[in-house]
């Protein structure tokens, strides 16, 4: 049945050749991105990019994106719904999402639905594992995710489609448009899904009865050079997104919820001889309205809006040293069904400053500190030295101070909110080693986190519940990345392996953290021969305890992925992709009584011209 | 399927912590059923998840099982948030919240018999009345409007009819062809005992204390008792114990010192029972105050707070939720609080009930 709307659904879409045509002039180039702290600060972390390819052949949601490449362990409620983080063993609001250097996270509920991102909307997605609150601020303990476009000053005028549809009616279409000259720089990009997401329950005979979803979203980068020296450029996200709330196995569901969130920012940049001044102003906005009744009128709702200035000064003291002092001040308007009207006004000043010693050995070291009203504050820091004594060798360590601040609901909350709250804060120490061998790497990593004051909302002794700042987390892993590339005449094979192992242990009940795996795995393999290629993506993840004494939990599963590909190079570079995942069409649950889909098939169409 | 196993993990590995010998079971199997003389614990559960379960201790504490509804039923989950428990006959109507349903089993050996899964939304609290069921429901829990007292056929186990009332209806209970409803109010907070007159279903209005959270018929004298609003509301205020003469509708009350908030009024013996904080209070029938004193406090064992709560057979039991997300214990006192016994069971108990 599927297999005969896939083909349907294909020969509507050869026939669909209205874009003009016009061929792309592709150069190896040097990218230009908005975050440079990327780059510049995170000598000592881990990184891990996920290249075009990566994302080209896995699906647009952020959450398996992830999900399937990186050691993230994601709390979902069902395909396409709801979905949290979980990186190195830290709670949904420890890992920070982080758009064009911006911190997305909620003001709400401090953390990012990781389903209202879809990956294509970006040119890059890096993940960074640990501490990183000296840069990106509240919430950057467990990792940061860094959503990034990136400009390129150069003549071109390049156009993407892409078109999917798959099983349980996923249907999506997305635009791309790359197009610049040495002065101008535009990047558009256009994204719609939508799905019944009526899934069956595997061995429970039931469906996915409430689970349908469909979201736009749009996402624009301009840059202008306005001389040798100055250069303007203006990032916009939006996103729309309605979703049915899934039911659990036992139970139906009526609710329905809706998102709309937008980002704007323009930045001036200066670059003189020995420093590159940046100067921005961001103006972000959050809605959501939840229905308990998708038939009523009736909602509740929660919005803020967020105004960040930010300078930035970028200071070459010699070739060898390096200085960046950071101010930005943040204010924060929110309003809501459970909390009136409430302004929140952060400044803060950081200091990153940077040092290469005999070619060898680099450290950087950063400070940071916010001032408020609403919060003690702690000093934030950073020490990272990097060790390189051979050419395929590298030791790295760093040691870091971060923090998550209260979120609005657990300061705010009517009746519930604790004014009194102070951030969790962690302190995290890190050891890497890098081995780089021809077409070889290997990555091992060890880490220790303590967390401190981790808010819990728990009942007082009359029975009202109320967040404080209670718990003691200490959490320690080890992750391990490999990496291998081969060309054998006209075939390429690559494959790469993630696993981490993590311990996230409350101190109090010496219990390990409720959804976070000891073990996960990630896995794939590719293989590209001229115009096809295959690629194998195997998931393993390890039993997750789904309460906190331990006793209760959910198994543990692994499942594969296999894509496949043909690219026809003509004048329209066509490749068409399809995919099956889940080929075990094996049941498995991310949060318990919310049961993910079976095997399931997608077919894209991706045209570039 | 892969639920199930879990169920059945934590079931085997729960009877080993608790030697339960089989000799009991196989005398048991002759009675009613392997859960009758026993204390029945509704464990709610998690709100959104499927994890709502049944405990069960005999009456001489020799034997605890928990979950037991899918130990019987194996291919059914009890759903999500149990509510309440009402007995009628040799069943058992489970009602479970955020499932929107009412599992019904058989009340001694819990083998599943149907399920109310229309006409219910958010389903509180049920009595039985005229060979009927009645069930409170919050209607949209944003709508303050909408609430509604679910009227069950027992024959068919279908919702055949509704009677709309005020916000919040919560305990129900029925006496000489009429019910009292408690109107705790839901999101809000209630001050009213709505009176259905079941013979033309017109309703009464009686205004008691702010949210009454528990009834006590004993006699011709309804007992309210009220919590008070509580400190997050516009303007907090202390308990109250109403007393209504059911004849006409006339009530007096008793004031709680201070800003308290008592809940969970139990009457036994001629004394009432009820819980301030983690303080169980006892009070005669004909005393003319409330007490002073606290009985005894759960403090020793570390609860701070009371989940459920239930007097019967000159015994006080106490379900502690601990952290709302391991499994919770019930403990067994004395009426003059001595600790007896104590029981782990399942995922915060939210009702204690007596299957004799």
């Amino acid at each position: 049945m599927i297999m005969k709307k896939l083909l349907v659904f294909c020969s509507f879409i050869f026939v669909f050749n209205v874009f003009s045509q016009q061929d792309s002039i592709l150069k190896l180039k040097e990218v230009v991105l908005i975050d440079n702290k990327l780059k510049a600060f995170s000598l000592t972390n881990s990184i891990i990019k996920l290249s075009d390819s990566v994302i080209q052949r896995n699906p647009t949601s952020l959450t398996e994106l992830l999900r399937n490449n990186t050691t993230i362990y994601f709390k979902e409620y069902g395909k396409g719904m709801t979905s949290s983080a979980s990186f190195r063993g830290t709670t949904s609001q420890q890992t920070a999402v982080i758009w064009n250097g911006i911190n997305i996270n909620s003001q709400f509920n401090g953390q990012t639905d990781f389903n209202t991102i879809n990956s294509f909307d970006f040119n890059s997605i890096a993940v960074r594992a640990g501490g990183g609150s000296v840069v990106y601020g509240s919430g950057a303990i467990g990792g940061t995710i860094h959503l990034n476009s990136y400009l390129d000053f150069e003549e071109k005028f390049s156009n993407t489609v892409r078109l999917n549809y798959g099983s349980y009616d996923t249907k999506g279409i997305h635009y791309k448009l790359n197009a610049g000259s040495d002065k101008i720089s535009a990047n558009v990009n256009f994204s719609r899904n939508q799905s019944e997401n009526d899934y069956e329950y595997l061995g429970y005979n039931k469906k996915n009865e409430n689970g349908s979803y469909e979201n736009n979203s749009f996402s624009t980068l301009f840059g202008y050079k306005i001389n040798t020296k100055n250069t303007l450029k203006f990032a916009t996200h939006f996103f729309d997104g309605e979703k049915f709330f899934s039911g659990t196995i036992a139970s139906p569901s009526r609710s329905k919820y809706e998102d709309y969130n937008t980002r704007n920012l323009l930045e001036w940049k200066y670059e003189g001889k020995s420093f590159i001044s940046s100067s921005q102003v961001a103006y972000l906005t959050e809605k959501y309205k939840y229905f308990e009744n998708k038939e009523s009128d009736l909602f509740s709702y929660g919005e803020v809006k967020s105004l960040i200035l930010k300078y930035d000064l970028f200071y070459k003291i010699s070739e060898n040293i390096k200085i960046n002092p950071i101010v930005s001040h943040i204010q924060n308007r929110g309003i809501g069904t459970n909390v009136s009207e409430t302004k929140r006004n952060i400044s803060s000043l950081s200091i990153l400053f940077k040092h290469s010693l005999l070619k060898k050995v680099d450290y950087e070291i950063g400070v940071r500190k916010e001032i408020t009203s609403n919060y003690k504050s702690p000093l934030l820091y950073s020490i990272g030295v990097k060790y390189s004594p051979f050419k395929f060798y590298s030791v790295n360590a760093n040691f870091s101070k971060n923090f998550r601040i209260p979120t609005f609901n657990d300061l705010y909350w009517e009746g519930s909110g604790n004014p009194d709250l102070n951030p969790e804060h962690s302190l995290q120490y890190e050891v890497n080693n890098g081995i780089t061998y021809k077409n070889f790497e290997l990555r091992i990593t060890g880490f220790k986190t303590d967390l401190k004051d981790m808010l819990r909302w728990v009942p007082n002794e009359f029975g009202i519940w109320r967040p404080e700042n209670t718990d003691l987390v200490s959490i320690y892993g080890l992750e391990t990345s490999l990496n291998w590339e081969k060309k054998i005449n006209a075939v390429r094979i690559d494959l790469n392996g993630n696993y981490t192992y993590t311990k996230s242990t409350n101190e109090i009940t010496e219990k390990q953290l409720i959804y976070v795996p000891y073990h996960k795995f990630t896995s794939s393999l590719g293989v590209n021969i001229a115009s096809f290629s295959l690629n194998y993506q195997y998931v393993f993840n390890g039993e997750v305890f789904t309460s906190s004494d331990n006793f209760y939990k959910l198994k543990e599963y692994g499942i594969s992925n296999l894509s496949m590909d043909y690219t026809i190079r003509t004048k329209i570079k066509t490749i068409l992709t399809f995919q099956v995942f889940n080929l075990e069409n094996r049941p498995y649950q991310n949060l318990l009584s919310r049961p993910m889909p079976g095997r399931n098939y997608t077919i894209n169409l991706t045209l570039n011209f | 399927m892969k639920l199930k196993k879990l169920y059945l993990l934590a079931f085997i590995s729960s009877t080993l912590f608790f030697s339960c010998s089989s000799d009991d079971d196989v005398t048991r199997e002759e009675a009613l059923g392997a859960y009758e003389n026993g204390i029945i614990v509704l464990n709610e559960g998690n709100f959104g998840t499927d994890n709502s379960e049944i405990s069960f201790v005999s009456n001489d504490f020799s034997i605890v099982k928990n979950n037991v509804f899918n130990t019987v039923n194996t291919a059914l989950a009890l759903g999500d948030t149990g509510q309440d428990i009402g007995f009628y006959n040799n069943l058992a109507f489970i009602v479970l919240n955020n499932s929107q349903k009412i599992e019904v089993v058989d009340r001694y050996t819990m083998i599943h018999v149907a399920t109310i899964s229309s006409g219910l939304i958010n389903p509180r609290y049920i009595t039985f009345a005229n060979g009927k069921g009645y069930v409170t429901n919050w209607g949209d829990g944003g709508s303050t409007t909408d609430d509604y007292i679910a009227v069950v056929d027992l024959t068919n186990y279908v919702v055949s009819s509704t009677i709309p009332v005020v916000e919040g209806p919560e305990r129900i209970l029925h006496n000489n062809n009429k019910l009292y409803v408690a109107h705790k109010g839901g999101y809000g907070q209630g001050n009213s005992v709505s009176v259905i007159d079941l013979s033309n279903n017109s309703v009464v209005s009686v205004t008691v204390g702010d949210v009454p959270n528990s009834l006590e018929l004993v006699d011709n004298s309804l007992y309210v008792l009220c919590g008070g609003a509580p400190s997050w509301s516009a303007t907090e205020t202390t308990g109250e114990l109403v007393k209504i003469n059911i004849l006409d509708n006339t009530t007096e009350s008793k004031v709680f010192n201070g800003m308290v908030h008592p809940s969970n009024l139990d009457f036994e013996s001629n004394n009432f029972y009820y819980t301030i904080d983690s303080k169980i209070y006892k009070m005669g029938l004909s005393d003319v105050e409330l007490p002073n004193a606290e009985l005894f406090s759960t403090e020793n064992q570390g609860a701070y707070g009371i989940y459920s709560f239930a007097v019967n057979n000159d015994k006080i039991y106490i379900g502690d939720a601990k952290d709302y997300s391991s499994n919770g214990e019930v403990y067994a006192y004395s009426l003059t609080g001595t600790l007896l016994n104590s029981f782990i069971v399942g995922v915060s108990p939210s009702g204690i009930y007596f299957n004799n």
